[in-house]
């Protein structure tokens, strides 16, 4: 293949994968991944170097609109970077000590369980808040924005402990395999601490680029992030996140959570090909 | 603006991101076009080759001495290397402008938590790399 033409294939389909993943709030690495070994043979090393180069573009891509119009929440995102950081971290000191495909499939698994859940809510549109107290209540992880018929929605998180330890689990994940924390940081806002499906995402998709940024020292120490690769994935997900990020803003919650369970689904199936050994 | 307003700190931090992804993908769109345009018709894989046995493992010279002899001899590859670095910047500089803003609310539990996170993220990303054991 000419190097003209993968530049331009990849730019493409970065440029979908970037409306997506500022959708759900994982990052366009899920698309990119397999995309890159599956269709295009290249090394998983460098999937993943393109992978944590996409998250961080489609998370300050769409991020730049999410918080502007305020749908993200700073402090809940700020609160619970906490937990992501330091399991990046945590992940990166044990990755010598744990076998990946073990850890792969447990977490696919998990994920798989979680579509109960997020199956049984699909029609939720507007989750009812809790009061506000207790931990929550000192944090202030409480907030409002605007629906699309003009409505202010308030709401309050409710269980930051859960949140915060669900989180914590994505951070791992992210330092020790460089993917699959996004899924694990929407569950936690969405199941644990109730929050409205576009505030779990787009929080998310605020928090992503942290946590992609943590590890991304390595990966780009080591060579894995390949400028001939990241170049045309880079400047395709930066354009999709924008679109993306336009789309989230005039849809309803019901239709995030919609496509939000469709991706868990795929997130879910490559996590478990990945554990016997297909390189997605 | 005043920066003890809790909204401005929305817009602030929305500029801090998409002036980083303006300027990123403005420096990556001219090593790109660099690398189209001056390579364009050579194979694709052999920039794709993975070589296990080196590091850097794409054959790259990715030390500080080598991205400067790259960016001013207008190598297309260096300049995407220093898109990539401002994109990967936009998150850490994000967290270090809201540390300052939370300063300028006076709300020190979310100074506290934000310079934590900040300072998780800065030893994750140049320090943990350097720790033998880490990140293997």
């Amino acid at each position: 293949m000419f190097i003209v033409e993968f530049v331009l294939l990849m730019f493409l389909i970065s440029i979908f994968a970037g409306i997506f993943g500022s959708i759900v709030g994982l990052g366009g690495g899920i698309v990119i991944i397999p995309v890159l070994t599956i269709l295009m043979g290249v090394d998983i090393h460098f999937a993943i170097g393109a992978s944590i180069v996409a998250i961080i573009g489609t998370s300050s891509g769409a991020a730049s609109t999410y918080v502007r119009d305020r749908v993200t929440n700073l402090r809940i995102g700020m609160f619970l970077e906490l937990a992501s950081a330091s399991g990046a971290i945590t992940g990166a000191a044990i990755a010598a000590y744990t076998n990946s495909a073990a850890l792969e499939t447990i977490f696919g698994s998990i994920l798989l369980i979680t579509l109960v859940p997020m199956v049984m809510k699909i029609g939720e549109d507007i989750p009812k808040s809790p009061e506000l107290k207790g931990a929550s209540k000192r944090l202030g992880l409480t907030g409002s924005y605007t629906e699309l018929d003009g409505r202010e929605v308030k709401y309050n998180a409710t269980r930051p402990v859960e949140g915060l330890a669900g989180t914590a689990v994505a951070g791992v994940l992210s330092g020790l395999l460089g993917i699959g924390g996004g899924a694990f940081k929407v569950l936690s806002m969405d199941l644990a601490m109730k929050l409205p499906m576009k505030v779990s995402t787009t929080t998310s998709n605020f928090m992503i680029g942290v946590t992609a940024a943590a590890s991304a020292g390595i990966y780009f120490a080591r060579g894995d992030v390949d400028p001939l690769i990241v170049a045309p994935v880079a400047l395709g997900i930066l354009i999709g996140a924008a679109i993306g990020a336009r789309v989230l803003l005039r849809s309803r919650n019901t239709t995030v959570r919609k496509i939000f369970a469709v991706v868990l689904a795929i997130a879910a199936v490559q996590m478990i090909l990945s554990a016997v050994g297909v390189p997605v | 603006m005043n920066l003890r307003d809790p909204e401005s700190m929305n817009v602030v931090i929305g500029k801090v991101l998409r002036y980083g992804v303006i300027l990123s993908g403005a420096i990556i769109l001219l090593g790109a076009i660099g690398l189209v345009t001056t390579n364009g018709l050579s194979d694709a894989s052999g920039m794709l080759t993975y070589n296990p046995n080196a590091v850097p493992h794409d054959n790259l010279d990715v030390s500080l001495s080598g991205l400067v002899h790259g960016l001013v001899t207008f190598s297309a590859f260096s300049w995407i290397e220093l898109g990539v670095i401002v994109l990967i910047a936009t998150p850490v500089s994000r967290v270090v402008i809201s540390v300052l803003l939370f300063a300028a609310e006076r709300d020190r539990l979310y100074v506290l938590i934000t310079a934590v996170v900040l300072a998780l993220l800065l030893f994750s990303m140049l320090v943990t790399p350097f720790i033998p054991g880490f990140h293997s």
